[in-house]
């Protein structure tokens, strides 16, 4: 089976990740590294993980993000998880994942918004 | 109706996991659940198929229609000939695992369905059969 990409790419100094429908756990993984090296690469001050086109989030995948929104940090950066689909957020609070003290927006724009102005409050879980 | 089903979906590598998600989710559809409902019948699919994955390395998914007087729904069972689970009230807590997991799977997949029943026997293998409901319309 064909693996479902994963696109990153750079706007102003905010790397923009943006996730497939319905991504096999390889795919998932290589979030992890793809994300840090671009991190590396290109030094960014934040990440920003859009989900709006993922139609499921099981413990593995959310697992994952949260650990890469912890890796990011260590490097220097912040991460927003954007566009959660109002299906998937009922899904993994009823499978009781909590993604720790994520900060979330609903579009990417706000993302931006959040990240620009910097010091906004850690959404708490 | 049955008949028109994906029957089985055979697990023996991570990508069928991929599989059983795409499988569930077109069976919950034709069967009429709405876009929540359909979420939560792939999320505890996938659930279920990862600790087949995890736990017995290859299992089998299968999925058909029920009735119920004036219920139609969906059914998964999950079969694996792996370890088994020596204690299932252990095994349906939540942060309980014997795995590198995060012990969610069981209890919520039991929270994303309507019934689960668990049959396992150590040594012998294990079968979760799951449903979820919808009024007929």
């Amino acid at each position: 089976m064909a693996e479902e990409t994963l696109s990153i790419i750079k706007v102003r100094d905010v790397l923009v990740v943006t996730m497939p429908a319905d991504p096999d756990d390889a795919t998932i993984s290589a979030l992890q590294q793809k994300v840090l090296l671009a991190m590396e690469r290109s030094p960014a001050k934040g990440v920003v993980l859009d989900v709006s086109a993922v139609e499921s989030l099981d413990s593995f995948f959310a697992r994952t993000i949260a650990e890469t929104t912890r890796m990011v940090g260590l490097m220097g950066g912040h991460t927003i998880l954007t566009g959660m689909r109002p299906s998937v957020a009922i899904t993994i609070t009823q499978l009781g994942l909590t993604l720790g003290k994520m900060r979330t927006a609903l579009t990417v724009d706000r993302a931006f918004d959040i990240l620009r102005d910097g010091s906004q409050p850690v959404q708490k879980p | 109706m049955s008949d028109s089903l994906p029957e089985e979906v055979a697990l023996q590598t991570e990508t069928d996991i991929v599989v059983v998600r795409k499988s569930v989710r077109e069976a919950a559809i034709r069967l009429g659940f709405g876009i929540t409902d359909v979420t939560r019948i792939i999320t505890a699919a996938s659930e279920l198929a990862r600790n087949v994955f995890l736990y017995a390395g290859s299992g089998v998914v299968r999925c058909r229609v029920v009735n119920q007087s004036d219920q139609v729904g969906l059914e998964l069972i999950v079969e694996d000939h792996g370890p088994g689970i020596t204690d299932i009230d252990q095994a349906m807590q939540p942060g309980y695992t014997t795995g590198k997991g995060l012990g969610l799977g069981l209890p919520g997949a039991k929270r994303l369905m309507d019934e689960m029943e668990i049959e396992s026997e150590a040594g012998k293998g294990t079968k979760i059969t799951v449903k979820k409901w919808r009024k007929k319309t």
